[in-house]
């Protein structure tokens, strides 16, 4: 057990790595020295010696690797990102820590309703699988997992904020005075509704394709005759057998999918206009704010990283045959 | 002797080709997935003949925004563009960067996972620690870090095979990111038919390992490739519109993606023009939801496991 848990922090630890060293060379492949690309906003002209003392002040005059890389990859690690180019003098982790909240916010809701309605339609499709309701809920899941998730933010704003006027589709805040933190609130969950749905939608087609395909993989198991053979009811056969076998598939995915849920959340935020890393990775985009950029490469990556390993953990302790 | 050998596959692959056939078209979801793909090939193969050429803000023909009638199918755009000319003539540019990221992909991890798989040992080691890195990483967080980089370096000046730089750089990129599952898959594969006999017959006769692999592995991964392949290919689909939709798209070569972009830039949702983000949605939506159908067909047509389950 000890020596897989090893194995697997290693291996977190390489990605990791890697993303830390992708960052670099791809910072260092932009044409251009870096320290013009870095004194281009000053006010005043940069002489010849000013920018040979800044070269030399931010380590540039020494070999790429390993000195610079080291330097980058020690700095790294100290939470030390960079700064902006377009938010000007403002520390990347900053900029990030700052939008984070709104996307942890928007992502945990959207995870937990799309876990609570996608696992267990997708296990109810698979329990009785080939009955009319297992066609309509395969069929209309494969068509959202097809889907992007920020078209179908645009189809409900098209619908329920343009068409009804029921629910707001701009920011996370109505503009002019709030009184009470009720209404705060309020206006807030709002805000909050239909980004939250288009994030959902797109993850329960996923969620119901997995959890039916794990129950059905199941229910065809000798367990389940035996089962059945011992006289157990349905519903007996479905608690002590069923869900918890099937459960073991779908924990890992959705643990892995941790990660990949910030990643999707950044074009519904993009069209929302959700303050969160998806507004900053649009705005970054548009400037070219490449530290802003690789910050959240950063930082999805991390993410990304951390739920593989939870879930590679969580598979340990599930599954006795590991152990 | 060798000659009527050498006959016997043929009656016998005729026949295997056609009892696979029965058997993936056998599926309601193969055969709706075929039909919407032909239909979309047929889009993006003549897209001048059916539309007339790409409209632009110059030759635009409708009024702004107008919502669909007589004279214009789907609408138009809020610079007075047909929206039917500008999906259709998207269907070209999404549908090749698709398929040419795919076929990217597929080279690249067909060829990783076989050699790691073929020679082993620290080869295998290595390769799959990156095949590891590309399996954890989404393409789509590659991508976004990468295209925006690699085009400043090349300059968005002139067209490469066709394409405008970035898309060039989108269609590379998502190629060489997404190939990590179908390296593992086609490791996994190789790993069992090299025990086979029929590769230790190939090894006495003199054949080198290039062309073992070549003649003897690579024809008994088709299936896997296949399979996977489609799946590829929605992914790529997806991977496309959103970095498109982000604005990493071009202009001048609007894919579905660049018209999702242009229609949320324009405001279209806020003004209730359904039709200008509607269209190009409804073609992500069953171009990926076609090639998904078929990669499952496919799996379960070459997947015996699998079959028993409706």
């Amino acid at each position: 057990m000890s020596r897989r848990i090893g194995s697997i922090l290693i291996r977190a630890i390489i990605t990791l790595l890697m993303v830390a060293v992708l960052n670099f060379v791809l910072f260092r492949v932009i044409p251009g020295d870096p320290a013009s690309l870095l004194l281009s906003g000053a006010r005043t002209s940069v002489t010849a010696e000013q920018m040979a003392a800044q070269r030399q002040n931010w380590g540039l005059d020494r070999p790429l690797f390993p000195d610079q890389m080291v330097d980058y990859l020690s700095a790294t690690l100290q939470g030390d990102f960079g700064y902006s180019f377009k938010f000007r003098g403002r520390h990347v982790a900053d900029l990030i820590l700052e939008r984070l909240p709104a996307t942890i916010v928007l992502v945990g809701l959207a995870q937990l309703i799309a876990i609570l309605c996608g696992v267990m339609l997708g296990l109810y499709a698979g329990w009785r699988r080939g009955g009319a309701g297992d066609h309509i809920a395969t069929g209309a899941s494969l068509a959202l997992y097809s889907t992007p998730a920020f078209w179908l933010g645009m189809i409900l704003v098209v619908i329920f904020s343009t068409a009804l006027g029921w629910l707001p589709g701009y920011g996370a805040h109505s503009p002019g005075a709030i009184t009470s933190s009720l209404d705060w609130l309020l206006d807030y969950l709002g805000h909050l509704a239909l980004p939250v749905t288009a994030v959902a939608l797109g993850l329960i087609g996923q969620y119901v394709v997995v959890a039916r395909a794990a129950m059905s993989d199941v229910v065809t198991e000798d367990y389940m005759v035996t089962a059945r053979a011992k006289g157990l009811t349905g519903g007996q056969m479905l608690m002590r057998h069923a869900l918890r076998n099937a459960m073991l598939p779908v924990v890992t995915l959705i643990t892995l999918n941790l990660g990949y849920v910030v990643a999707g959340a950044i074009t519904v935020e993009a069209v929302f206009a959700w303050p969160g890393i998806g507004g900053l990775t649009v705005e970054a985009l548009n400037a070219r704010d490449y530290p802003v950029l690789q910050g959240i490469f950063l930082l999805l990556g991390a993410s990304i990283v951390v739920a593989n390993l939870i879930a590679d953990l969580a598979y340990g302790l599930l599954d006795p045959r590991v152990r | 002797m060798s000659e009527s050998i050498a006959k016997y596959p043929h009656p016998g692959r005729t026949r295997a080709i056609k009892n696979f056939l029965r058997q993936f078209l056998g599926y309601g979801g193969a055969q709706l997935g075929l039909i919407c793909l032909v239909f979309f090939l047929v889009m993006a193969a003549l897209p001048n003949i059916l539309v007339g050429p790409l409209q632009t803000a110059i030759n635009a023909t409708g009024d702004f925004l107008a919502p669909p009638s007589g004279d214009h199918l789907l609408g138009t755009d809020e610079v007075g563009r047909d929206v039917l000319n500008l999906v259709v003539h998207g269907a070209r540019i999404s549908l090749t960067i698709a398929l040419l990221a795919t076929l990217i992909s597929l080279i690249v991890g067909t060829t990783v996972g076989m050699t790691a798989g073929y020679y082993g040992g620290r080869l295998d080691v290595w390769l799959m620690r990156l095949t590891d890195f590309f399996f954890v990483m989404p393409s789509f967080v590659l991508a976004l870090v990468i295209t925006p980089v690699v085009v400043e370096v090349i300059g968005r000046g002139q067209e490469i095979l066709g394409f405008r730089p970035s898309l060039f750089v989108i269609l590379v990129v998502i190629g060489m990111t997404s190939w990590a599952f179908v390296a593992r898959i086609v490791r996994s594969q190789t790993l069992s038919l090299k025990e086979r006999t029929f590769i230790d017959r190939a090894r006495v006769v003199g054949s080198s390992n290039l062309s073992i692999m070549a003649r003897h592995i690579l024809p008994n991964l088709v299936p896997q490739i296949a399979a996977n392949g489609a799946l590829v290919v929605a992914g790529a689909i997806y991977v496309e519109t959103s970095l498109s939709f982000l604005g990493l798209g071009d202009p001048l070569q609007p894919s579905w993606g660049t018209l999702l972009s242009l229609a949320q830039r324009a405001g279209a949702a806020s003004a209730g023009a359904w039709w200008y983000l509607g269209a190009p949605g409804v073609c992500v939506l069953t171009v990926s939801l076609s090639f998904v159908l078929i990669g499952n067909a496919l799996d379960d047509t070459f997947n015996p496991r699998r079959r028993v389950i409706p």
